[in-house]
């Protein structure tokens, strides 16, 4: 810090007490300052040129139609992706940590990947799978039976429950595996040797047992998906069917009212922030410990044959369905010259590629963008994120319980939204049509992922190492260099590469906000989604092995994924 | 007792094996237990009690065996014959209470009528009934997790108890539980079970926790049976090496010192309060084992001191002795009579 002995220990109090301050406010700032923006827009009508302060917006918003559809459309989606995703995300946790299904220490890393990969590219390889006529799962019917086998609808809203329940049930997974591995046995032993069956215990005792984990799944997933905007943009927007953040989009672009856009999206927000703080209030009423010190650890079940079968089958099919099966679909149509529904492998070319890579300044600069914002941002995102978790378990402070809840607000506002009022904020400043706003729409949507995971580790860290430090006449500066930050690293870059997956990947807090020249992977998929498939392809296997290094990473650090 | 037939075998376990990997935790074990009667499974920690209480109920399945409760047969290898956990009709106390937060206490309690599809007011009323019996009256609305370690144990024992079932297993039921507490708890539960007739297996590593519940008690090493038969000859009557030093004996080992080459015996052992201390140059006392040593170590004990005593650089002895004043460095003589001394060579 600094060279002066004397002012040595003043400086570092001040820079101990004012350096998590000074996150904690960022992390506000980032969140009341565009939603201020937001509210200030959705209140204001222009009557000839003349803005005035009106209800209006709100008024037509109660009372249009396609808002009312859009909005059960989504609630139609959110709802339909958590039941899947909490049934399957349940079953897989429960086989890979109760059972002894073949190879289960390799399930648990396996199902994990979804929640890496993304969900719109998932789409798009969905979409190359079944689209009617021209999808691979058609062709290959045709030629094996002599006609197509049409599936289900993918352009649909059953096609977007899908996709969302395949990518969203890794985080019920994640939410209950960890209950269900450490668990006191004992709980549903004494209930089967008090006469209950297995169904029994695990309707009465196992289930309810793993309720907070499960409710805190269920609001994530559905909050996420009905406000997830790619998947719907992908699959129903040019059906008609509009979901809510596609409705936001249509209403800033067909035609622009930002007014309406506004109201609409301050809505949204008090909707999901109502939903969480019901939550946060809920749980902390039942929060109760199911891992004694005293317990011994669930026994594994021994599964017959048949069982194992059952199991080896949940467990293919959501990886085929989730990953196998829309990569190659993606790999056939990046190889391909002219995508038609049928791979030629004497037709197989690397063009593809060649062309996004090096040859279409698009594909190149949105390729170059997403590196920076995603290296830029995650390791921005992870120092202020540091700095709120120093603020979080070590400094004592009155508010900390409220600046907890309010910092943690954005991990349920859809990105869309968001960027909706970064949008009307930076619409007359030079910052429009730049990569920062996007960088900084970027943190502010996503910080909460990064502050929690340090928090979780930070929190394991007793305050004694940090104070035998100090005792020893080391000061703050020298504490934290030396001490705290090499204890914290995994966590600091388990959060990093969190950071980084998510904005490699991400598209609705960007479609608002990229100007030509500040173009994304993913908005670089879209903008070509209407005539050149074979480039889309090729552009979302980059992005995907972009994650899969990410997710490799990810495993090597041996982090856990917090919730 | 049974009087004078033939003691009935109420649970009996006969050549049960049970292997974790290559690691056997019950080898070939047979026992038996009377209608009415208590039995503790007593031993270290890793000796195989607890695998076999829940092999009883049917949480473990043993590799080879028979095991029959209340003339049911519950296990038997020969036959094929291996019920679940919830045919066996059992009430068991389990070690961490395993008391469901997620229910209040009443509701933990009437669990195991529930499952037998008992109509709602007959089992809250019989809920009832057990939780006063075991002082919780007051107490049967509240969440289980506001419940302190004793009051989660009473609930643990009220819902093994509530079904009636013939046999209860208690896994460490008393270990969790501070000393004055234990205490109270050992007497109530034996109260409990002369007013309701259950026959009881416990299993502990307490001694003393297993001499103040059963009448009959099985010390366990390595998988199978040490010393069986009435708690009170288990623990006077010591006789094998095993037991002796599970009892907390000096255990000495007869080629170590030259004065008892000519024992008949591999060690001998005797209770640290057998052995008198006395002046190096105190008189010869005859028929008695004297052995001369140094104090170690003197750590006051409340009526006695307990003395560590080196007689040789390989052996030494802990005693416990009132009256003598005795300062470490001190040469002095261990007098034992030799009434005292168990002679043991397993």
């Amino acid at each position: 810090m600094q060279a002066g002995t004397q002012s040595k220990d003043k400086s570092g109090w001040a820079w101990q007490r004012s350096l998590p301050l000074l996150g904690v406010s960022i992390g506000i700032l980032l969140i009341i300052g565009p939603f201020m923006a937001g509210l200030v827009r959705s209140l204001l009508l222009w009557v000839a040129d003349d803005p005035q302060v009106s209800l209006a917006n709100y008024a037509w918003l109660f009372t249009d139609r396609r808002i009312q559809t859009a909005a059960i459309n989504s609630l139609i989606c959110g709802t339909g992706a958590m039941s899947i995703s909490l049934v399957l995300g349940t079953t897989l946790a429960w086989i890979v940590s109760r059972t002894n299904v073949p190879g289960r220490e390799v399930f648990k890393t396996l199902n994990l990947i979804p929640f890496f990969f993304s969900p719109y590219v998932g789409a798009i390889g969905w979409i190359f799978l079944v689209a009617p006529y021209s999808g691979l799962m058609q062709t290959t019917t045709a030629t094996l039976f002599g006609g197509p086998i049409e599936g289900p609808n993918i352009y649909s809203l059953a096609g977007v429950i899908w996709i969302l329940s395949l990518f969203y049930t890794p985080y019920v997974y994640l939410f209950v595996i960890s209950p269900l591995q450490r668990m006191d046995a004992a709980f549903e032993d004494a209930a089967r040797v008090h006469g209950a069956g297995f169904w029994t215990t695990v309707r009465l005792i196992t289930l309810p047992l793993l309720q907070p984990g499960l409710l805190s799944a269920a609001l994530i997933v559905f909050v996420t998906s009905a406000g997830l905007f790619d998947v719907p943009l992908a699959l129903t927007a040019t059906k008609g069917i509009r979901t809510m953040p596609t409705e936001v989009f249509a209403l800033v672009r067909y035609p622009s009212d930002l007014g309406r856009a506004a109201a609409f999206g301050i809505f949204i927000t008090a909707v999901t922030v109502a939903l969480t703080l019901w939550q946060r209030a809920h749980l902390a009423k039942r929060r109760y410990e199911i891992v004694s010190g005293k317990g011994y650890k669930p026994r594994v079940i021994e599964l017959r044959r048949s069982g194992k079968i059952i199991a080896l089958t949940i467990e293919i099919v959501f990886l085929m369905t989730s990953v196998v099966l829309p990569v190659l679909a993606l790999i056939l149509v990046a190889l391909s010259p002219l995508w038609t529904g049928k791979f030629n492998p004497a037709n197989a070319t690397l063009a593809n590629f060649n062309y996004v890579l090096f040859e279409y300044s698009l594909t190149r600069q949105a390729i170059m963008n997403s590196l920076f914002l995603a290296v830029t941002g995650a390791t921005i995102g992870v120092m202020i994120s540091g700095l709120q978790s120093y603020y979080l378990v070590r400094v004592r402070s009155a508010f900390k319980s409220f600046v907890d809840a309010l910092l943690a607000l954005p991990l349920g506002i859809p990105g869309i939204v968001l960027s909706l009022f970064f949008l009307i904020f930076a619409i007359r400043t030079p910052l429009y049509g730049t990569l920062a706003i996007l960088l900084i729409a970027y943190i502010a949507r996503f910080f909460p992922f990064a502050t929690r995971t340090i928090t979780a580790m930070l929190s394991a860290i007793h305050p004694e190492l940090e104070e035998s430090a100090r005792a020893n006449g080391a000061s703050w500066g020298q504490t934290m260099r030396i001490i705290l930050l090499p204890l914290l690293r995994p966590a600091l870059i388990a959060a990093w590469i969190m950071l980084f997956i998510i904005f490699i990947r991400e598209l609705g807090a960007s479609i608002l906000l990229y100007a030509s020249g500040t173009e994304t992977i993913s908005i670089a998929m879209l903008l070509l989604s209407e005539n050149s498939v074979g480039y889309v392809a090729a552009l979302a296997l980059i992005q995907l092995v972009l994650l899969l290094i990410g997710f490799s990473l990810f495993r090597l650090t041996r982090a856990p994924v917090v919730q | 007792m049974q009087g004078q037939g033939q003691p009935e075998s109420f649970v009996t376990i006969s050549g049960v094996t049970k292997k974790f990997g290559d690691f056997t935790a019950l080898d070939a074990l047979s026992f038996s237990v009377r209608e009415g009667g208590t039995l503790a499974l007593l031993g270290p920690s890793g000796c195989g009690k607890t695998t076999m209480l829940r092999c009883l109920a049917g949480l473990e399945t043993p590799e080879s065996g028979f095991i029959s409760i209340a003339g049911k047969v519950v296990f038997d290898s020969a036959k094929g014959i291996n019920l679940n956990p919830e045919e066996r009709g059992l009430g068991v106390v389990f070690q961490s209470y395993a008391v469901w937060p997620h229910m209040s206490v009443v509701e933990n309690v009437e669990f195991p009528l529930r499952v037998r599809g008992i109509s709602k007011e007959e089992r809250r009323a019989r809920a009832m009934e057990i939780l006063e019996i075991v002082g919780l009256g007051q107490y049967a609305q509240r969440s289980a997790t506001q419940l302190s370690g004793g009051q989660q144990q009473r609930v643990a024992l009220a819902r093994a108890l509530v079904h009636k079932p013939a046999l209860v297993l208690f896994d460490e039921a008393l270990s969790n539980l501070d000393a004055a507490l234990r205490e109270h708890m050992r007497l109530e539960l034996k109260a409990l079970q002369d007013k309701l007739g259950f026959t009881a297996l416990y299993v502990t590593h307490d001694q003393g926790e297993a001499l103040g519940l059963a009448e009959t008690i099985i010390l366990m090493n390595a998988g199978r049976i040490d010393t069986s038969g009435l708690a009170r000859d288990v623990f006077m009557n010591h006789r094998t090496i095993f037991a002796a030093r599970f009892f907390g004996l000096n255990v000495i080992d007869c080629a170590a010192l030259p004065e008892m080459a000519d024992l008949p015996a591999i060690v001998i052992a005797f209770q640290r309060e057998h052995a008198r201390i006395t002046r190096a140059d105190g008189p010869a006392e005859d028929g008695n084992l004297i052995l001369s040593g140094r104090i170690v170590t003197r750590s006051f004990q409340g009526l006695v001191d307990e003395y560590a005593v080196e007689i040789s650089d390989r052996v030494s002895v802990r005693v416990l002795d009132g009256d003598g004043q005795f300062a470490p460095g001190e040469q002095v003589k261990l007098v034992i009579d030799r009434k005292n001394l168990f002679l043991l060579d397993h």
